[in-house]
């Protein structure tokens, strides 16, 4: 098997091991943290009191000073 | 917690991010401008090739790659990296850490655009598109972007939130995939180059990839977070976004072969590359659907924010960029636009009305919230809006057009090759009065930008960040 011969296949495997487990791995722990458990809270987990559900957060500037 | 607390916490997670998401910026659209001028000259030079011809580095071999590579890696990175640097704290609910590093980061990243930027002028291209940086380059793009990486997840590791909102799967999975596509492409394609085909194949594999495990995830998770943010309405359905996710992860980073149907590749290698093409409808629709039912209802917010006018376009670009793709991945379509103008529009589409329009979309949000400071002029934001929007839409139809046309004369064996040639000439004239006004959008928001960050004419502050945050924690 020459260098590049190698490299490829070296990079091919890798590429397999590292991309495919860090799939599995986030996938297994995203389970075990029970992320999936219940979306509907999830979903709102980017409003809060202050900028509740229903608030619109951004407009033109105004002209006034 | 009251809802002052609330807003309190959020002021100063924003202003922990003040500094270098803000450097991020300000080199983003440095770059912006700096690639668009480089875009407007190779595109003048497709119908009036004698236009700044008489001085080598302004050829259109060079400043072609001077173009891509400046807005792939100067503007269109490091306004994605800003952007998920500001996405990672708010998410996480907690402080961004070691933002003095994420500063140097930035700084060693514009060191890398402008060498390979240089050396690009100079002639030291690799001649390997979307990698034609010289090779001492991509060392200094990896350390910049394992920094990112590195500060990304320690922020992350101290998160308040215990919920992992869809938009953080797509950042951190932007964060892990792209170091490593870059450093194996680099190593196959640059430093130990491949023999044969292999090369090509891990070229394209990594060009696809970049659009698709870098600059998407980024674009489709900042428009997760914003369109639901401004509207103040959860996403349609937050289920579909996560399988979404998971489907893209699964699924794109087969696409790459599609650029090379009809090349000595094995047919099995492009064949499964379509089919991956094809299973793009799975993960695209998710986004589709959530991005449009979230909106029905609410379009007239569009007339209101600037925020959601732009990120808008831009989920609506990404759908039918998207869908387009996946088609011109079949081999019959393919065999017709392929090699023609109508690859050239589509790419666009992709890298400008969806991605930069969202990036655009989410600094109209994130902007006055760290510097504390409105936007100078509604009518200067509406400019940037209609140039950009208009610009992109002409490019679109008229390079879809004209290059579909020039695929089908190029299936006829009777047609002399110049007639193709001539026969495209207005279409690439529109594409430049497209591009132009691309080019006074870009501008303008740049000027909007410069005048923000300088804090420049009167003071104004309250419609665009609601609260003023510095305001919310005095009062703390």
């Amino acid at each position: 098997m020459t260098r590049p011969d190698f490299l490829i296949f070296a990079i091919t495997v890798g590429s397999l091991v590292f991309f495919g487990g860090m799939a599995v791995l986030a996938l297994s722990w995203s389970v075990r943290e029970g992320q999936f458990r219940n979306l509907e809270h999830g979903s709102q987990t980017i409003f809060d009191p202050d900028e509740p559900i229903g608030e619109v957060t951004d407009r033109f500037p105004s002209n006034e000073e | 917690m009251s809802a002052d607390s609330f807003a309190v916490e959020r002021a100063r997670i924003d202003a922990s991010t003040r500094l270098p998401v803000l450097v991020w910026f300000a080199s983003a659209l440095f770059w912006l401008v700096f690639g668009s001028l480089a875009a407007l000259a190779a595109s003048l030079k497709m119908h009036t090739p004698e236009f700044l011809g008489a001085s080598q580095a302004l050829t259109f071999g060079f400043i072609r790659p001077i173009h891509l590579n400046t807005v792939v890696y100067g503007w269109s990175s490091m306004a994605g990296i800003g952007t998920l640097l500001w996405l990672i704290p708010r998410l996480a609910r907690t402080m961004l850490v070691f933002p003095k590093l994420l500063v140097f980061s930035a700084i060693v990243w514009n060191i890398g655009v402008l060498a390979g930027t240089v050396g690009l002028f100079l002639g030291m291209t690799t001649g390997i598109e979307w990698l034609e940086f010289p090779p001492f380059v991509p060392p200094i793009l990896t350390f910049a972007l394992l920094i990112v990486t590195f500060c990304g997840f320690a922020t992350f590791r101290q998160r308040n939130e215990r919920h992992v909102y869809v938009t953080l799967w797509y950042v951190l999975g932007a964060l892990v995939w792209m170091p490593a596509v870059y450093v194996i492409a680099v190593t196959l394609c640059v430093y130990q180059p491949a023999p044969g085909v292999v090369q090509a194949a891990t070229n394209w594999w990594f060009a696809h990839n970049v659009l698709g495990l870098w600059l998407t995830p980024i674009g489709v998770g900042a428009a997760y977070y914003i369109i639901p943010k401004v509207l103040g309405r959860p996403i349609y359905s937050y289920y579909l976004s996560i399988v979404g996710f998971w489907a893209l992860a699964l699924f794109y980073s087969w696409a790459g072969m599609h650029h090379l149907i009809g090349g000595p590749l094995p047919t099995w290698l492009v064949s499964a590359s379509v089919v991956g093409s094809i299973m793009m409808f799975i993960p695209v629709l998710a986004v589709a659907l959530n991005h449009h039912m979230t909106m029905v209802g609410n379009f007239h917010h569009l007339r209101y924010s600037p925020t959601l006018r732009f990120v808008v376009f831009g989920a609506m670009a990404y759908t039918v960029v998207s869908f387009q793709g996946s088609i011109e991945a079949l081999r019959s379509f393919n065999v017709i636009s392929h090699f023609t103008h109508y690859t050239i529009s589509h790419a666009h589409l992709g890298l400008y009305g969806f991605f930069s329009m969202v990036m655009f979309g989410c600094m109209y949000y994130i902007v006055p919230r760290l510097t504390e400071w409105e936007w100078a002029s509604a009518g200067l934001i509406r400019l940037h809006f209609w140039c950009s929007a208009i610009g992109i839409t002409l490019y679109f139809v008229a390079l879809t057009v004209g290059g579909w046309h020039q695929g089908m004369m190029a299936q006829d064996a009777s047609i002399a090759h110049i007639s193709q040639v001539e026969f495209t000439k207005p279409y690439l004239w529109a594409r430049s009065v497209g591009g132009t006004l691309m080019l006074i959008g870009n501008l303008t928001f740049a000027l909007l930008f410069t005048l923000n960050l300088m804090k420049l004419g009167k003071r104004r502050v309250g419609e665009t960040t609601f609260r003023t945050p510095m305001k919310a924690v005095r009062v703390s």
